[in-house]
């Protein structure tokens, strides 16, 4: 049993006028166990952004389950969903989503003094991210004062500082150059080794390669998936690649 | 592309952004017609033949004058405001190719299309309910003569001139800002620009000197006359100190609060500190124009209320008698031939003189020094001062008392903003051996330091003025007589009566070469309703305009900040706050900036008080606790439509947010 579970998770939803039905998740399911780094492939319609969100406790599926450690995050009542997104789940996104009211210092204090830390405690969690993340010197600037790649990485310890099962990355490198991509992903490829779970929805064949393992989903089901295994970083390239080519010209599903 | 397309164009954007621009457009309305209606009230030539109409046309030709004013900043203001808006939008025409000529031409039909619904909507408006505040003036005034109501031409075309050029103004302002900026910059629109503000301490300081120094005077000025000279620097500063306070002073504070780590770190502080930081950096100048409207509101509301109520009051302080003559008498008896003729005219009017006060008075202008000393010489640190010295057997006839005096002694009938035991001109002195507070016998509304004493012979008091030394200072030649008294009979015949006596009187005195002054209190009750309702009138008009503007300022506060909150709110979710908690946090914050204003305007009002009742005191009006009705009932009833307004908005924020 894995650190996340994820069981036949089916998403239907009704458009607003005509009652419409369009299925983003049909049946989904897989597992992530504790130190693992998977990213989810899949093209734009194909659901990876409802899969995240239900993982993300921001929205609620039709069907199926999602357990973090055992615990069902579906049935989570409305007042507890806050403080469990808060403490277990970490989150990097394409746009960074830091509040522009906010120094990068307190961004990434927020999820801490949301759970009532004190300031001393903050301060010594934040010392080694800083450093690790090589931010320290913009501590104090807001976030329209610093680069992209800054932003991110702000955003990163933002999402480690609250020791998180688990780090929900959705779309990261999306509106990064590519030098702070590969620079936030080399990152990436650090924290899970020390460790931290992470699962990355992504568009780029080059993030999903650093990843151990591949998730595709297509018409909302998982279609397909690689382990990276012993394989370099430019043989997972290349071997995402052809996966990808043959799920866009309409292959059929199989298992490894 | 054609003239057709761009008013097309320039109707669709009206359309679309009708959020913000009904509102627009119902300003324009609601100020042109206030414009009109005040024209057409001022310029009513009804209005030269009614009594008071005299006093009554500059107070209206004041108002016209203050609305164009307010109407033209008001307008400009909002204009410039909802063309930041619309940046994005005009960035994206002309990045989709409309040259920025083509785009001018569009403006220009917009701006068409808002001064033909402005002034054609206005003006009927204005028309319509002319009717309706020409009988509430007539009936504020108490006219029986109805003003003639007619469509003002003259109003009109004057309103039609001015509100063109206003809208012409903008026109040019929003040229000048297309011309002026590049697409991409058009496009990026309201995202440019938030930097963390600085603190700027000395702004902050001079607000807090001149908020300081405002409510100092207003505290601490004791006389009315000063009053009236201090309180305009008062309303200045506090206007000074109210801007910085808001812009720099706010910001001060909350980077303050933001060092304290320990108090800064804490959920709840956290999240509306540096909101309230971000809010008051974008608000700061429109909360301080809400602030300074609404406490001109209430100022003028509340002064021109009690006025209006306490009229009755000032009249009967302005005038303490129905009738009061005062005359100088050449020759022996011409008092008694005076007092025959007053009985002659009351007899064949059939009204009767009852609560009758006759006495014989000296009056003195003199400079007070320390102890009671008076001189001549008018030193700085000397004041001025009216002695009025009346005969001793007066006094006793007045008062059914016996009194007996010796030539340095005198007893003190009234006195204003003195207390002394004694009076010393020259070498004499004279001791108070009796002192009471007849406070009839002091005309307020001089607001001058007063005394009133008897004794044994005035004459007494003219031999020592007369040997002082210094050549300021004045005193009657002789002892006046002053005969005042009430009337009692139909009320009908009592103007025709005072119009009559009046000739009778002044025909004698010609005659025999009296001087003489006579006031009928009736008579001028007109000419005061005519003052103190016109005043009301403008007090509710502008009170009204001011309102008006108070509310949309509120509402485009809370749309634009319902638009920058929108992604806000989705950050703070998506971070770990449950929708209860940012929903409390942010309408906390809002709340705080919207009641601020009016919180800072009845804190204003509070300090201005004292100076007000002493403006008051200047206008005849002695009524406190009138006063202090009237304000603390403007200011619930303000606060009442405030508040009011504030949830009517709140929806239309909480629906852009959501």
């Amino acid at each position: 049993m894995g650190i996340l579970q994820v069981n036949h998770l089916k998403k239907v939803y009704t458009t607003r006028l005509g009652g419409n039905q369009v299925e983003a998740l049909k049946n989904v399911t897989f597992s992530v166990e504790e130190g693992e780094y998977v990213a989810i492939m899949g093209e734009s319609g194909s659901g990876k952004t409802t899969l995240l969100n239900i993982l993300a406790t921001l929205d609620k599926p039709t069907n199926g389950e999602v357990l973090l450690n055992g615990r069902n995050t579906v049935s989570l009542k409305e007042r507890e969903v806050s403080a469990f997104r808060r403490d277990n789940l970490g989150f990097v996104f394409q746009d960074f989503n830091l509040l522009d009211t906010f120094t990068l210092r307190d961004n990434i204090f927020l999820p801490l003094v949301l759970s009532g830390k004190e300031y001393r405690e903050m301060n010594q969690k934040l010392m080694p991210l800083a450093k690790k993340l090589a931010i320290g010197e913009f501590l104090d600037k807001y976030p329209y004062e610093v680069s992209g790649g800054q932003k991110q990485r702000a955003a990163v310890a933002r999402a480690l500082i609250t020791k998180p099962q688990i780090v929900l990355a959705d779309e990261p490198t999306g509106a990064l150059d590519s030098k702070s991509s590969s620079q936030l992903l080399r990152l990436f490829g650090e924290i899970n080794q020390e460790g931290q779970t992470i699962l990355m929805v992504t568009h780029s064949t080059r993030a999903a390669a650093t990843a151990g393992r591949v998730l595709f989903i297509k018409d909302g089901e998982v279609f397909h998936q690689l382990y990276r295994g012993a394989l370099t970083e430019e043989e997972m390239f290349g071997q995402i690649n052809r996966t990808l080519t043959v799920l866009t010209s309409g292959g059929v599903k199989n298992e490894h | 592309m054609n003239i057709k397309l761009y008013a097309k164009l320039a109707a669709n954007n009206l359309k679309k952004n009708h959020r913000t621009y009904v509102p627009y457009l119902l300003t324009c309305i609601g100020t042109v017609a206030m414009f009109y209606m005040m024209g057409a009230i001022a310029l009513n030539d009804g209005l030269s033949e009614i009594r008071g109409g005299d006093v009554l046309r500059p107070i209206l030709n004041f108002g016209i004058v203050i609305i164009g004013i307010f109407s033209a900043i008001f307008l400009f203001y909002t204009n410039s405001f909802l063309m930041k808006r619309r940046k994005k939008e005009i960035g994206l025409y002309n990045i989709l190719g409309m040259e920025k000529r083509h785009i001018a031409k569009m403006l220009f039909f917009e701006v068409i299309y808002t001064a033909i619904i402005g002034l054609c909507g206005g003006l009927f408006l204005g028309i319509l309910a002319s009717k309706l505040m020409f009988w509430l003036l007539l009936k504020l005034l108490a006219f029986s003569v109805p003003l003639a109501f007619s469509v003002s031409g003259i109003s009109l075309l004057i309103t039609i001139f001015v509100f063109s050029g206003i809208f012409f103004l903008s026109l040019l302002a929003d040229f000048g800002k297309i011309t002026l900026a590049n697409p991409i910059e058009l496009l990026q629109g309201g995202k440019v620009g938030e930097k963390e503000p600085k603190t700027k301490w000395l702004l902050t300081l001079l607000g807090f000197v001149t908020l300081g120094t405002g409510y100092y005077i207003a505290i601490t000025t004791e006389s009315p006359l000063d009053a009236v000279a201090l309180f305009f620097i008062a309303v200045l500063l506090v206007i000074i100190g109210t801007y910085c306070l808001f812009t720099a002073g706010s910001i001060a504070i909350l980077k303050l609060l933001r060092k304290q780590k320990k108090f800064y770190y804490r959920t709840k502080h956290f999240i509306s500190v540096s909101g309230m930081l971000y809010r008051m950096k974008q608000n700061a100048v429109g909360l301080a124009n809400i602030c300074i409207l609404s406490t001109m509101v209430l100022v003028m509301l509340s002064s021109t209320v009690s006025l209006y109520i306490g009229q009755e009051d000032v009249l009967r302080s302005r005038y303490r008698k129905e009738c009061m003559l005062r005359i100088t008498a050449q020759k022996e008896g011409e008092e008694d031939e005076v007092e025959d003729l007053i009985d002659r005219v009351l007899d064949e009017y059939e009204l009767r003189a009852v609560e009758k006060e006759k006495y014989h008075y000296l009056s003195v202008t003199l400079w007070k020094g320390q102890d009671g000393v008076f001189s001549k010489k008018g030193l700085p640190t000397e004041k001025m001062c009216y002695l009025t010295v009346i005969p001793l057997k007066d006094y006793n006839n007045l008062y059914q008392k016996e009194f007996v005096l010796t030539d340095k002694e005198a007893i003190l009938i009234a006195s204003y903003n003195n207390t002394l035991d004694t009076i010393t001109i020259g070498e004499k002195t004279w001791n108070f051996v009796e002192k009471e507070q007849h406070e009839e016998f002091i005309d307020k509304y001089m607001a001058v330091d007063a005394i009133i004493f008897a004794v044994n012979d005035p004459y007494d008091i003219k031999e020592a003025f007369e040997q002082l030394e210094g050549d300021m200072g004045w005193i009657s030649e002789q002892l006046k007589y002053s005969y005042g008294f009430e009337l009692d009979g139909e009320k009908e015949r009592i103007i025709p009566f005072e119009t009559d006596l009046k000739r009778e009187i002044s025909s004698f005195c010609e005659e025999n070469d009296i001087n003489w002054t006579i006031d009928f209190r009736e008579v001028n009750r007109e000419e005061f309703f005519s003052l103190y309702g016109g005043l009301f009138f403008l007090g509710i008009f502008l009170g009204s305009l001011f309102l008006m503007a108070t509310v949309l300022i509120i509402y485009y506060k809370q749309i634009s900040e319902g638009f920058d909150d929108k992604e806000r709110f989705d950050i703070m979710q998506k971070v770990g706050m449950s929708k209860i908690e940012i929903k409390k946090s942010i309408q906390s914050q809002i709340r705080m900036v919207f009641f601020l204003p009016l919180l800072v305007a009845i804190v204003h009002i509070m300090f201005a008080f004292p100076v007000i009742t002493k403006l008051l005191y200047v206008m005849n009006l002695n009524n406190v606790p009138l006063f202090f009705v009237c304000t603390v009932g403007t200011i619930l009833i303000f606060a009442i439509i405030y508040i009011a307004v504030f949830f009517i908005t709140a929806k239309e924020y909480y629906r852009i947010v959501k």
